[in-house]
């Protein structure tokens, strides 16, 4: 079976499109993660692969469904944006045919194919539909949900999983050559001139910052806010490892990466894998679990017009990815209970959040809503997931609590200011991303 | 500061040999008029490669926005660091930007707004690169 | 920078007190991970090491990545009277605020201990020169 990236066609990208046509006829019933770790330990047992495994069996376990029926499979084969196999290093080959392995020695070490999930997952003997949702587990559940909702299967798993190597993100490769093509010299993001990936959003943030009047010191709130929701995730990194609170002081004496972003306003690297299971609201009627439409996925693919975004198109951008959403789900920014919105640079949260009007803020007003309660007791609660920077690096934290607020298993996390009844998550960047609109009804 | 040395490919070839001569040139579509940075196979905004060129700018900008690197994932930079980075506009389109490390500016003094002026700088296999001093 | 002052009750207790003071004349710092036990990835030296550093008379703490709460947290679990904790670019700190003959920094990196250890005028150590090295009791 060949395995593509999902076309063009399965994003609903522009305004205008209506609300979506499979509007509350998918659902969420399953979510399972694997197990946290900071790096991968270089055994076979806890390969990305193995933890990928364990991520999927724990879904269809929680949808108490029987894996035979299951005939879909989308997943992200990009499970890295920065921890490389260094190019040369020699492959551990005990390690590659400890499991069923593909053309590429690297498969289910390094980067993942459906073909190493099906080959080393022999309960999947229904599986006939697999695609591509290449980005992270954003992507990968507009994928599914389009295309359950368009008949392409009707009981889908959605994967998404991370490996992490010794060393530092993103030192290995070009950043260590001694000279790098003329193209990359020139090229958005980490180039000749030593950007680390937080420059953009910390240089968008501090444009931010001189236009409205603000400072880095507001975001003290809503970092330990997040790490506050993060420990109270069990399934994330900081909880099973390291459950310390992120303080004010902590936060303000931290070093800079790129000032204004600090160490902490960056994400942690590690290695997870989380997956869910979609099916068709008819059959998710009959599924151990209290099923989550969903009511609608928009994605945003902002274009910059020279090498780094500026505030005003951001602005732009995620004003118009929030009013793609809302048009989408036949909602308003009223309807939501809460947000899960992407944090992986915790710089450019609000953002996302001023472009979906959430409580009716507008641009510029983000850093202020921090200074209130933002908790997940409170009226306004803000990102209850804890998101990346609660749990470390996945880019899920936000989906599953999503689903787990609204299926009223979010535990010590749940909400109690608000009635968790739709809500929204998706990332990564302001710029580019994409996100869903989650609802305990179908309409 | 001594940036990693260029091995100029064929869409940013001339952009490499007029630095090398002193000149910065920048890709503009003529039936457009519109530049575009970083270049590309075709132009941005009307998606053909047949009225790409390159033109010869003026050299001059100004500082739009600024971070300073402390934590730089590039190896032949890291004992620099902290260093200023910024993004400066062209004066000729303040749409287009080009980054800078402000050689001659204090770390973390930077006047946003102000006035620049393109420089070249030998990379480290002698490639010269344009930066940009602020115009005192 | 004068000596801090403080008064006991007894001359027995201030004697060993003034005594400890005129005898700090070294000042470790300490990264975490990959350099003391207790880090991810655990390092060579120990706590019970730190430990009887200190009882000797030599200031320590840490200098880390860790938030400055969990340093601190690590150090009261393991029952060490820490004189700093702080984060990589704060050795200046710890040095404007502590008078010392000597000062050291101990850590795995090249990039995070090292460079900032020699930026603020500290002697760097690897932890495995430093677990050989005298002054580390």
């Amino acid at each position: 079976m060949t395995t593509e990236n999902a076309p063009a066609s399965m994003y609903r990208t522009t305004e205008g499109l209506g609300v979506w046509e499979h509007k509350g006829k998918v659902a969420a019933v399953g979510i399972g993660h694997s197990p946290t770790t900071r790096r991968w330990d270089g055994t076979a047992e806890n390969t990305m692969g193995a933890n990928s495994i364990f991520a999927l069996r724990q879904a269809i376990a929680d949808a108490g469904v029987d894996p035979a029926d299951i005939d879909g499979l989308v997943l992200d084969p990009v499970t890295t944006t920065g921890a490389h196999w260094p190019p040369g290093q020699e492959i551990p080959m005990d390690v590659v045919n400890h499991w069923n392995s593909t053309d590429d020695p690297l498969d289910g070490i390094a980067k993942l194919s459906a073909e190493w999930i099906l080959k080393n997952m022999p309960e999947l003997t229904n599986v006939k539909f697999t695609m591509y949702g290449q980005g992270c587990m954003s992507h990968a559940i507009v994928v599914a949900a389009q295309a359950v909702g368009e008949g392409r299967t009707h009981t889908c798993l959605v994967l998404k999983s991370w490996h992490n190597l010794e060393g530092r993100y993103n030192q290995s490769g070009v950043s260590a050559q001694d000279e790098v093509p003329g193209s990359f010299a020139l090229a958005p993001g980490r180039t000749l001139w030593g950007a680390p990936g937080s420059y953009g959003t910390a240089l968008q943030f501090a444009e931010y910052c001189r236009k409205y009047g603000k400072s880095h010191d507001m975001m003290a709130p809503f970092m330990a806010n997040s790490r506050r929701n993060g420990l109270l995730f069990p399934e994330g990194y900081w909880a099973q490892h390291r459950p310390e609170q992120l303080t004010a002081e902590d936060y303000l004496n931290a070093r800079w990466i790129a000032k204004p972003a600090n160490l902490f306003d960056n994400d942690i690297p590690i290695m997870v894998s989380g997956a869910y299971l979609f099916t068709t609201a008819e059959r998710a009627k009959d599924m151990k679990q209290k099923p989550v439409y969903i009511l609608n996925h928009a994605s945003s693919r902002g274009a910059q017009r020279s090498v780094l975004p500026t505030l005003d198109e951001v602005e732009k951008e995620t004003a118009e990815t929030g009013r793609k959403i809302y048009e989408g789900a036949g909602i308003t920014a009223a309807d939501l209970s809460f947000e899960n919105m992407y944090d992986g640079f915790a710089l450019f949260h609000q953002f996302h959040i001023e472009g979906l009007r959430y409580r009716g803020m507008q641009n510029g007003d983000a850093l202020d809503f921090y200074q209130k309660d933002i908790s997940i007791e409170g009226p306004d609660p803000v990102l209850p997931s804890g998101g990346n920077i609660g749990s470390g690096r996945s880019r899920f934290w936000m989906h599953t609590d999503s689903i787990q607020q609204i299926q009223g298993r979010a535990g010590a996390r749940a909400l109690t200011g608000v009635k968790p009844e739709i809500g929204v998550s998706g990332g990564p960047m302001p710029m580019g991303g994409n996100f869903t609109v989650w609802s305990a009804t179908p309409d | 500061m001594v940036k990693q040395g260029i091995v100029p490919d064929e869409l940013t070839k001339p952009f490499w040999d007029a630095a090398n001569e002193g000149r910065l040139e920048m890709q503009n579509c003529s039936a457009c008029n519109r530049l575009q940075n970083p270049p590309a196979d075709t132009c941005s905004q009307c998606k053909s490669a047949d009225n790409l060129e390159w033109k010869a700018l003026s050299g001059k900008g100004k500082i739009y926005n600024y971070g300073v690197v402390y934590d730089c994932p590039v190896r032949l930079l890291q004992e620099d660091q902290p260093f200023n980075l910024a993004v400066i506009t062209l004066d000729e389109d303040p749409g287009i930007q080009m980054y800078s490390h402000l050689p001659g500016t204090p770390v973390d003094v930077v006047p946003v707004g102000a006035s620049v002026e393109v420089i070249f700088e030998k990379s480290a296999n002698g490639q010269m690169i344009p930066e940009w001093q602020v115009v005192s | 920078m004068p000596l801090p002052t403080k008064k006991f009750e007894t001359a027995r207790f201030q004697s060993r007190y003034e005594e400890r003071l005129t005898r700090l004349a070294i000042l470790i710092s300490f990264d975490i991970d990959g350099t003391l036990e207790v880090g991810d990835p655990p390092g060579v030296l120990t706590m019970e090491l730190v430990r009887k550093t200190q009882e000797a008379g030599i200031l320590v703490g840490s200098c880390s990545d860790r938030p400055i709460s969990g340093q601190r947290a690590i150090w009261e679990q393991h029952g060490i009277a820490y004189d700093f904790a702080v984060s990589k670019h704060q050795l200046p700190d710890v040095k404007e605020r502590f008078e010392a003959e000597a000062y050291y920094h101990i850590g795995d990196r090249e990039d995070l201990d090292r460079q900032y250890a020699l930026a603020a005028g500290f002697e760097f150590f690897w932890p495995d020169e430093a677990v050989s090295e005298p002054w580390l009791k």
